[in-house]
């Protein structure tokens, strides 16, 4: 039960992005599409995943002084296995990505995680950890990626074989560069903020939305009031 | 003292662990991405030239130009000289550096030109990569009969709309590889592997 509860938080309740608000660079650089952020979500889940499980089994061994260096070097180790392995075995992928591979050393979600939860849990939670935020981080990304790619370019292709394009529909090139990023971020989880406060009314009960992101005290408009 | 000494112990058992899973990994990577980076040069040499029966990858001649030193690969069929593919290089782009394999025919004209490498924005200078918006442009143009420069310039080539760094820089590197390649065209043709 406790494995399936921290299975799933990561997808919705704890969401890397759209909760937790962590991770913010990949996020935004690598979501102008749906194929970007689908190899960048998987690529930082099995870094996720094996960091866990390193760090959940030597737990009383590094001592507290020096645990993130530690964190880091275990990071930063299969950061850069995924690069080598995804370079050889997949280049048209690492060809799209090979920037941001090395970001994820920096990614604060895998440090994060490490600190906060596989530093103090036993090893099967830390597993079930780190697969929920890894899946949770992708789902997230690729949400955010459809949205720029649909609004940017017009249309979605994955892997060349699979596209989908909007009949009619002018491109806003904005969309994929920079700027969107910040503005389909912003609007989804204004969107997401706005539907939990209305469900929350309905229920009768009152929604608290996540710590940085509680906009009631804001005076621009009247959501959650 | 003990602490600390075990502080760097543990530090330095967890670096030396690290560092040997790397060393194993790279060394079973290494031969992989070689081949890759190799067959995707590879491909790209074949797509912008002429028909050829020889494997113009292995069939290379060097050429020495203003202090530059310019790999050409030749292509052949039946023995007879068709063409030769060189790779240029712009530090001009928007994003950084763009690099094209350009196919000429043993006329001289280019036969077709591939982006190898670039990071210019996508949605705009990314068109570069784009046959029917900006690479069929090149097709069939010499060093005598074209402008060599974008249309915004007085050229004849025309620039994709909003992204004339990107389009100037590809124009601006095949230009310079062309000159050298018209330059030694003869020296090229007369090489026997």
């Amino acid at each position: 039960m406790t494995f399936y509860k921290e299975l799933v938080k990561g997808l919705w309740k704890e969401n890397p992005i759209f909760r937790l608000v962590l991770g913010m660079c990949p996020a935004l650089a690598v979501t102008t599409s749906v194929e970007n952020s689908l190899g960048m979500g998987m690529a930082a889940t099995f870094v996720l995943i094996c960091s866990n499980v390193v760090i959940s089994l030597f737990r009383n061994l590094i001592p507290a002084k020096v645990r993130i260096p530690c964190f880091i070097v275990v990071i930063a180790t299969f950061v850069t296995i995924v690069d080598l392995l995804m370079n050889g075995f997949a280049h048209e992928l690492h060809n799209s990505l090979g920037l941001f591979i090395p970001l994820i050393v920096v990614n604060c979600i895998i440090l994060g995680r490490a600190e906060a939860f596989a530093s103090r849990h036993p090893l099967w939670l830390s597993i079930a950890d780190g697969i929920g935020m890894g899946l949770g981080f992708t789902l997230g990304l690729t949400v955010l990626g459809a949205t720029r790619e649909i609004l940017g370019a017009g249309s979605i292709t994955v892997w060349g074989d699979l596209k989908w394009t909007v009949a009619g529909y002018e491109p806003m090139i904005l969309m994929i560069l920079a700027p969107g990023g910040f503005i389909a971020l912003g609007c989804l989880l204004g969107g997401m903020n706005h539907l939990q406060a209305l469900a929350a009314k309905r229920k009768g009960t009152i929604f608290t939305p996540p710590a940085h992101l509680d906009c009631r005290s804001c005076v621009m408009c009247k959501f959650g009031k | 003292m003990m602490e600390s000494l075990k502080l760097v112990i543990v530090l330095t058992l967890i670096c030396s662990v690290a560092g040997a899973l790397l060393a194993v990994v790279h060394d079973v990577t290494a031969a992989p991405i070689e081949a890759a980076d190799a067959k995707e040069k590879g491909d790209a040499i074949m797509q912008v030239l002429p028909e050829c029966d020889n494997n113009p990858s292995e069939d290379v001649v060097s050429v020495n130009a203003d202090g530059e030193t310019w790999t050409f690969y030749v292509a052949r069929k039946a023995g007879a000289f068709v063409g030769a593919a060189f790779e240029t290089v712009s530090n001009q782009g928007y994003g950084g550096d763009i690099a094209i394999m350009v196919g000429v025919s043993a006329k001289g004209t280019v036969q077709a030109i591939q982006v190898l490498s670039h990071k210019e924005t996508p949605g705009l200078g990314a068109w570069i990569e784009d046959e029917e918006k900006f690479r069929s442009k090149f097709a069939g143009r010499s060093i005598v009969d074209t402008q060599w420069a974008v249309a915004k310039d007085g050229g004849d080539i025309d620039q994709i709309t909003a992204a004339t760094i990107s389009s100037r820089a590809v124009t601006r590197a095949v230009k310079a590889g062309l000159d050298v390649c018209t330059a030694n065209m003869t020296a090229l043709a007369g090489n026997q592997p």
